[in-house]
């Protein structure tokens, strides 16, 4: 699992090892595809980002989750589910914008709990859209009420009635989220519960958010859908 | 090391804020042409397709079946597939052969030789290939609306404004998607304030758009996205048919609709089967093809930093608009989003579609300021207004804007404020203050208004939901409320949706509501001497500039 973790780092940071790259640009190219069992050695040089042609995944080995539990349908008006991606401290442990994933659970929880309500955490395995995950929490959930969340940090708050790509509130720049946001979104998450009207949480928006990290989030999203189980729905999951 | 200090300068170049990556084809991380796509092929059986682009008709995906049967010319595929794809790209370049009998030969090829006639293509020639194969004669622009606050009063005021400015169409979307009905109605208001004709949307969830379309709160629609990979469309729950089916309901109400797609997509979702991103696309714009829609609005569109990122992409870009345009769609070729963070880089991106000139050049230029602009922001927005005007003018070509003066942009987003305060208060929606009014009035963006009442806006736009508010309630209210010119063009609006003559190719209406379409006005270009050129009333209107030197001041 490190060696994993480890592998998802170096190819973010080949993403972003132009800012750094030396003069000496000449790429592994051929090389890499022949032996890509050296791969691991080479990209510790960091002058040279990996090519990764002729690889097929970005991890190479799948998690298993056969033995978990399957997540439940609730019955407490008070609960709501966050679904978290397949990906979720495990592959990926920090978001885009390197928040630490326990931590981002963590002010999720704390901001339901403060307005009284109850949550639990299931992992998504059947699919990384964010809508369908929120969707799929939302209909697990006893209050009808669940939060999506993928590992790289999109999240949205859905009902269980509404259409899949519909929302209550949708928070789709990840790289502009932050603790004290994820801590808001669990508290409105629990205002819909408790039926009152609720204020949405106010976007950020960053227009330069999109150059500068679309194809990290490319890559992410990549690394969480080769994780998905689609014959194992979802999982109870403590995070 | 001892760095070099003009390396150092180089690193901290806005450029290389943006997002770089290496080809990785497995990924779809590649921009024209992946070793894993297919070679064109094509196999006719008793008038039915069964071979495909090196696939048997049993071993079809939906995307390969809803091609095969529906967006290529059965009757003359294998005289098209008999022309090699370097002949094809010739003539596409070749001012001789006129549009129309490439549209022809064009209607039996697959998109795997598609693809492989772009790739004879560089960017001169694509450039060469929209200035012709564009479907409608004059090129137009089409603006973003939308606001941080989804302030209903500023959409109102920006709609004005950015028709004055000669948008042809405006597209909203929100950031609480609630809000939808109230962004819809704004814009319908504004646009009209501005000029006379210009055709507005409102971009939400599939069905709460079709429901706003067919309420008569907007006048088109763009949002159908398809994809090019099966794992894609079932992921949004989708199929080619689905998406088909969907066109016809808008068909049905008289509303003009156009798809959207775009490079880029399948990788973001990890489904690009291993295929380029033009490849991928082509698909998505046979299958656009063959559910019967007029036209696309794609170039990457959202997903631009993906192709943006490979080598060769921004090329890619330009080639998928122009396989749009080949196919006889009308292409609203993209530029609507942020693209980098280097100016010199985004301006050269546009350049592409600016100087041939499309249906559209902007699937969505930020008529606010780019923090106000909730799609994430557009490659122009609103302060680059003055150097766009100026572009025009230095190159005498047609971005589809205008210069205006501060007279007109001030009495234009009053004249919309104060009609949006009007309907909203005579339909007994959430109350518009005199001091909101004033602010979205002389705002530059959202920065400058005060905050509206969210929870009071939310319910209001329930209401509208709840009691079955009408493009003809919007009407009414203008009419009884003095403004009746505003009144008359909403309703001229509503009048559209019976006749359904924009619902042609690549229709947009002039001021006093006709059509101008590839089919009444049809691209003519063969050539200098030909097509759309700049002269005349728009030259000079064009020329008009602020901040031109009065000589007699010296």
């Amino acid at each position: 699992m490190q060696v994993n973790e480890e592998l998802v780092r170096q190819i973010t940071e080949a993403v972003m090892a132009q800012l750094r790259r030396q003069e000496d640009a000449s790429l592994p190219g051929e090389e890499a595809l022949e032996k890509s069992s050296s791969f691991y050695g080479s990209v510790s040089d960091k002058a040279k980002p990996p090519s990764l042609a002729g690889r097929e995944r970005i991890n190479p080995v799948k998690s298993d989750y056969s033995s978990y539990p399957k997540a439940k349908k609730g019955t407490d008006p008070k609960e709501v589910v966050i679904g978290v991606g397949a990906a979720f401290q495990r592959e990926i442990k920090k978001t885009i914008c390197n928040l630490p994933l326990e931590e981002v659970l963590k002010n999720l929880r704390a901001g339901i709990e403060e307005e009284g309500m109850v949550p639990r955490v299931v992992k998504v395995l059947d699919t990384s859209d964010v809508c369908f995950m929120a969707l799929e929490a939302a209909k697990l959930s006893g209050s009808g009420i669940g939060i999506g969340i993928q590992s790289k940090g999109t999240t949205v708050i859905h009902q269980k009635d509404l259409y899949p790509l519909s929302n209550l509130e949708l928070f789709p720049q990840a790289p502009l989220m932050t603790l004290e946001i994820y801590r808001q979104i669990g508290k409105n998450a629990a205002r819909y519960v408790k039926g009152e009207q609720v204020i949405p949480v106010p976007c950020a928006n960053d227009p330069m958010s999109r150059p500068r990290y679309q194809v990290k989030a490319a890559l992410m999203h990549i690394a969480e859908t080769e994780q998905l189980s689609p014959e194992l729905g979802m999982i109870e999951w403590e995070g | 090391m001892k760095r070099s200090k003009r390396i150092e300068t180089l690193d901290n170049r806005p450029v290389n804020l943006d997002g770089y990556i290496d080809e990785w084809p497995e990924m779809g991380f590649v921009a024209m042409r992946s070793p894993y796509d297919p070679a064109g092929s094509v196999k006719v059986q008793d008038g039915r397709i069964v071979e495909l682009d090196g696939k048997k008709r049993e071993d079809f995906d939906f995307i390969d079946q809803f091609i095969a049967d529906y967006a290529i010319d059965i009757g003359r595929t294998e005289q098209s597939m008999a022309v090699p794809a370097l002949d094809i790209a010739r003539m596409i370049v070749d001012i001789h052969v006129p549009r129309k009998e490439i549209l022809e030969l064009i209607s039996g090829i697959t998109p795997a030789r598609m693809a492989e006639v772009l790739n004879h293509l560089n960017v001169v020639e694509m450039m060469m290939g929209m200035q012709k194969m564009r479907a409608r004669r004059m090129p137009g622009n089409q603006a973003h609306i939308t606001n941080l606050k989804d302030d209903p009063v500023q959409i109102a005021a920006d709609a004005a404004e950015g028709a004055l400015r000669g948008f042809a169409e405006e597209e909203t979307t929100m950031g609480v998607a609630r809000y939808a009905p109230l962004s819809a109605m704004a814009l319908l208001i504004g646009s009209q304030i501005g000029r006379p004709g210009v055709l507005t949307q409102c971009s939400a969830e599939e069905a709460t758009e079709l429901e706003l379309g067919i309420r008569g709160l907007t006048t088109y629609a763009e949002t159908l996205s398809v994809y090019g990979t099966e794992k894609v469309f079932i992921d949004g729950d989708d199929t080619p048919y689905s998406k088909a089916f969907l066109n016809s309901a808008y068909a049905s109400r008289g509303l003009k609709v156009r798809f959207t797609s775009g490079s880029g997509s399948e990788v973001l979702m990890g489904s690009s089967e291993k295929k380029s991103m033009l490849y991928l696309e082509c698909r998505c714009l046979y299958v656009t093809k063959g559910a019967g829609s007029q036209g696309i609005q794609n170039g990457s569109v959202s997903c631009i930093g993906v192709p943006g990122s490979v080598p060769g992409g921004i090329r890619e870009v330009l080639g998928e608009n122009l396989v749009a345009a080949l196919l006889g769609l009308e292409c609203a070729s993209s530029n609507d989003q942020s693209f980098s963070n280097s100016d010199m880089r985004r301006t050269a991106r546009t350049m592409l579609q600016f100087l041939p000139g499309t249906d559209f050049i902007f699937s969505g230029y930020a008529a606010e300021p780019n923090y106000d602009n909730m799609f994430a922001g557009s490659n122009f927005d609103a302060e680059d207004f003055d150097d766009y005007n100026v572009l025009q003018r230095d190159m005498q070509v047609d971005g589809g804007l205008k210069p205006v003066t501060e007279a007109e942009v001030i009495r234009v987003r009053s004249k919309a404020a104060k009609a949006v305060q009007a309907v909203f208060g005579h339909l007994g929606l959430s109350p518009v203050t005199d001091e909101q009014v004033e602010a979205a009035t002389y705002a530059h963006g959202s920065k400058d208004t005060p905050g509206r009442d969210v929870t009071a806006d939310l319910m209001a736009a329930e209401e509208v939901l709840k009691r079955g508010i009408t493009g003809v309630d919007v009407v009414k209210a203008l009419a009884q409320t003095g403004f009746t010119d505003v009144a008359e063009s909403v309703l001229s609006m509503l009048k559209q949706r019976v006749v359904g003559d924009y619902m042609q190719t690549a229709a947009i209406l002039d001021r006093e509501f006709s059509v101008l379409s590839g089919v009444n006005t049809p691209n003519d270009y063969m050539g200098p001497g030909t097509g759309y050129r700049v002269e005349g009333e728009r030259w000079e209107e064009i020329k008009r500039i602020p901040h031109r030197i009065d000589p007699l001041d010296m």
